[in-house]
């Protein structure tokens, strides 16, 4: 196919055009998202939590979810390390040896609520979505199951109804969303009775801890886990050991999920807006190359024969006027010799006489 | 068809290799797991051999040695130290078989033949014995650690050795002379030896390190050669944790005869005149001190005296001197992250069980009134007492000490109420019966006997404070629901709510005091449930 110069300036500014289309790259720039203003968070102090495992009832009892095993009061259920589960959206752990004079220490895991979550950035269908107020969200009604926000999430923290065939669910703590909406506590910050949640603004909160460690140097390490991990998350954690000890990972660096991808993705319009037209013009200029190459070709072929045929011919024209002249010639030289025959023999009979009269 | 059969197999050696270097990653991954014999092991005579780190970088990695394994080993052969240690001015030196570091191929050599001769030898002998090859001994991976507590002396160890010796300093003690290059013994000037032995070996100074290895041991090698009793020579005698708990310690060692007053003052030293003399006297007011009680309460003189045996004041004037690397008298004084400093040494006390159940939640560094100053520093001495001579000024110390009252204050037992029910919050739980008296009663007779308490808490109620706290000294302290109401108030951010206000100053308090009963997970042991 030829394509005309206009048509190809034409494909271009259509493939440049594509590449406008885009608008989730912006998260690999230089922006750096702090939270929405007021919005809320929860303080772990581990040097305050008892182990009771009451924040553990009150989140059942909030979200109506399903009994557990075991009762909540049981505390022999902490000698096993656990996570969250599709039957409890938070779960205690208890950790022992780590702080030796005073005794163990305790570990509430939960949905970290981050200011940029991996959850939302890899769910393609917006079931998770960060609110305003500051909890990340679930809308069950678009999930379509697919559980890559399971494998997006860097605490490993939603969980998959697997036994419930129909209407499965992502099970993940909303920090009490219709709760907190209307102004009240969320179930677990409610039941705590030494207060090791405290429930505020995040931006208060992280006044507060700041002042916890500073009045107790000796008591805290001094971090507060939540800050700026992962972007910053809505959950924040004062620890009396370094928190790995606690079961907290510390290798996730400040990078936000989302910002972690969006380069990579930001690449894919390009590529779907200018490879297409690329390929097609390099396809439209070798085939066109072909064709010509065979168009060539077939002209070349058939000069050559035409010549060939020529040449044949006045070589026959030649051959053959050659022959007439050698006919001729020999014709000649016949009627010459046939003329010279009959002049001889009055001549040879002289001659004969003349040799036989000498020998 | 053939094309098909050649596809299949390609596959399946393409899966096969996959799997296999997909699991020995997962090894990989996973680690090699450390040799059996040293895994994990813990000891204290763990000797790490860098010394030819002093001509260069090394080579090869260094070399752990455990020493108390070798003096086992040769035990068993009844060899002795000599085997190893060359005699230097009739003492062993502590380098193996050479008395300097000479030369790097030298000293290399020394160690390659000499050890791995008697590991051939007494493997010769079959005897379990040490390696021979390169990297047996020069490995890349340490897996024992060393498990070395620092050992020093006390006032036991001390006395202990005083008895052994007649208390004869001499034995032990001595100055050095510059000029004429020798030790000599000076009476009165007997301190511990980390004055002048450092951490580091110096030019004529050797390091705390070889000096007590050095003097310590080899006194002890020859008292028991001559089959006397004497202290360890091997490292886990002094350097292993459980060995050191089995040093037997005096309980009532008599003073150690120094010159040290018994009742100072601590205060900026000058001479007489300078005290009087309002242009130069101190501002503050003089500290009573006794030495004579501290001397009881530390287990040794450095724990004060860190760098010499004379008074704080010499070195730490008033505006900082050179010798005291201006840290100024008040600093020296009020420090209270060092163990030296009068306030760094109560603050230590303060994380004792009986003390931190109320000291834990105060904030160490909070604002305290100018009345406790007060509580140490008891008099102007100016020129209505301070021209006087040192002996009367002991004595007024020690009349102001006496007259200071160290007893902690409670309230009469008709103040105190008995039992406080506390009905503030009742939600899901009845109303507790707190048994306060028994509670009042156990916090003073804990501190009964403890001076430093006492004095500080002379004010009537002072104790009461640790629970009835943000509020004046008073029989009727208010309630805790006058300033604990609802949680997470934005006004007052620190402020627990009522229900964290009651089970967090419980709590709290049983932890820090290492109280197993009633557990804080019980909520019905406080509280019948409703």
């Amino acid at each position: 196919m030829s394509i005309s110069r206009r048509k190809f300036l034409g494909w271009l500014a259509a493939a440049g055009l594509s590449t406008s289309v885009t608008r989730t790259a912006r998260a690999a720039t230089t922006q750096h998202f702090t939270g929405y203003p007021d919005s809320v968070g929860v303080l772990f102090d581990n040097t305050r939590c008892i182990g009771c495992r009451k924040c553990e009832a009150g989140c059942n009892k909030v979200n109506e979810l399903a009994a557990p095993d075991q009762p909540f009061d049981d505390l022999a259920v902490l000698d096993n390390q656990r996570r969250t589960s599709a039957r409890s959206y938070t779960v205690v752990n208890r950790y022992d040896q780590v702080n030796y004079l005073k005794g163990p220490l305790y570990r509430k895991i939960q949905c970290n609520h981050c200011l940029e979550p991996a959850c939302a950035s890899a769910c393609f269908v917006r079931a998770f979505a960060k609110s305003k107020i500051g909890a990340v969200t679930y809308d069950e009604t678009v999930c379509v199951g697919c559980r890559y926000c399971m494998i997006a999430c860097p605490f490993e923290i939603p969980t998959y109804e697997y036994d419930n065939a129909i209407t499965p669910r992502v099970m993940k703590c909303t920090l009490c969303y219709p709760r907190i909406s209307k102004g009240l506590l969320p179930g677990c910050v409610e039941s705590c009775p030494t207060e090791a949640l405290t429930y505020a603004k995040r931006e208060d909160l992280l006044q507060i801890a700041r002042e916890r460690i500073r009045r107790f140097p000796q008591r805290y390490v001094d971090h507060i886990y939540g800050e700026h991990e992962m972007g910053g998350t809505s959950w924040l954690y004062l620890s009396a050991v370094p928190f790995r000890q606690i079961g907290m990972r510390e290798d996730l660096g400040v990078t936000p999920a989302p910002e972690l991808t969006a380069g990579a993705l930001s690449g894919v319009p390009i590529v779907v807006g200018m490879w297409p037209v690329l390929l097609t013009g390099i396809y439209a200029i070798s085939k066109r190359k072909e064709k010509l190459a065979s168009e060539e070709k077939e002209l070349a072929v058939t000069t050559a024969v035409e010549q060939a045929e020529a040449a044949a011919e006045a070589k026959l024209a030649e051959a053959l006027a050659q022959a007439d002249e050698e006919k001729k010639k020999a014709i000649d030289i016949e009627v010459q010799k046939a003329l010279e025959e009959a002049a001889r023999p009055e001549t040879e009979e002289a001659e004969k006489s003349e040799t036989e009269e000498d020998s | 068809m053939e094309k098909g059969k050649s596809g299949l197999r390609g596959a399946g050696i393409f899966v096969t290799v996959a799997m296999i270097s997909i699991l020995s990653m997962g090894l990989g991954v996973r680690g090699v797991p450390p040799s059996s014999d040293d895994a994990d092991k813990v000891r204290a005579d763990m000797i790490t051999i860098d010394y030819l780190k002093t001509f260069g970088k090394l080579e090869r990695p260094a070399v752990v040695f455990l020493h108390d394994k070798h003096t086992a080993a040769l035990e068993k052969q009844n060899k002795d130290c000599t085997t190893c240690h060359l005699s230097e001015n009739n003492r062993l030196g502590p380098k193996f078989k050479r008395l300097k570091d000479t030369h790097k191929t030298e000293v290399m050599d020394i160690f390659h033949t000499q050890c791995i001769a008697c590991h051939r030898e007494t493997a010769a002998n079959e005897e379990k014995s040490g390696p021979v090859s390169c990297g047996d001994c020069h490995k890349e991976e340490i897996t024992i650690r060393s498990s070395r507590q620092p050992m020093g002396m006390d006032k036991s160890l001390h006395y202990r050795h005083a008895k052994a010796h007649d208390n004869k300093c001499e034995k032990c003690h001595h100055e050095y002379n510059e000029q004429t290059q020798k030790l000599y013994y000076q009476q009165g000037k007997e301190g511990t030896c980390r004055y002048c032995h450092g951490k580091t070996t110096e030019e004529k100074k050797v390091s705390m390190r070889l000096a007590a290895h050095l003097s310590c041991i080899d006194c002890h090698r020859k008292t028991l050669e001559k089959n006397q009793s004497a202290g360890p020579v091997d490292c886990s005698g002094c350097h292993e944790l459980q060995e050191q708990k089995m040093i037997e310690v005096v309980q009532k060692v008599p003073r150690i005869k120094r010159n040290q007053p018994d009742i100072v003052f601590v205060k900026k030293i000058g001479s007489v005149d300078e005290i009087s003399n309002p242009k130069t006297q101190a501002r503050m007011k003089a500290v009573p001190f006794s030495h004579v009680a501290h001397e009881d309460y530390n287990d040794s003189c450095r724990v004060c005296h860190h760098a010499d045996l004379n008074a704080c004041a010499s070195c730490h004037t008033l505006t900082g001197s050179k010798e005291g690397e201006q840290i100024k008298l008040e600093q020296a004084m009020h420090n209270l992250n060092a163990e030296q400093s009068c306030l760094g040494c109560h603050q230590i006390n303060q994380q004792e069980k009986q003390c931190a159940g109320c000291h834990a939640s105060l904030e160490q560094r909070r604002k305290r009134g100018e009345e406790t100053c007060l509580t140490c520093h008891m008099t102007a001495l100016n020129e209505n007492t301070g021209n006087t001579s040192r002996a009367d000024e002991k004595a007024l110390a020690a009349k102001l000490l006496d007259s200071r009252v160290a007893v902690t204050a409670s309230y009469k037992d008709a103040d105190v109420p008995e039992k406080v029910v506390i009905d503030g919050l009742m939600n899901q739980y009845k109303a507790v019966d707190l048994p306060h008296r028994k509670i009042v009663h156990t916090l003073a007779g804990n501190i009964k006997d403890n001076k430093l308490a006492n004095y500080f808490h002379s004010d009537v109620g002072t104790i009461c404070q640790g629970c009835h706290h943000n509020s004046p000294l008073s029989t009727q302290p208010p309630k805790c629901a006058s300033c604990h109401g609802r949680p997470f108030d934005p006004d007052q951010p620190l402020r627990p709510g009522l229900m964290a206000a009651y089970h967090s100053q419980c709590m709290e308090c049983h932890k820090e005091m290492g109280i197993k009963k009633p557990v804080a997970t019980d909520c019905s042991g406080c509280h019948k449930e409703k």
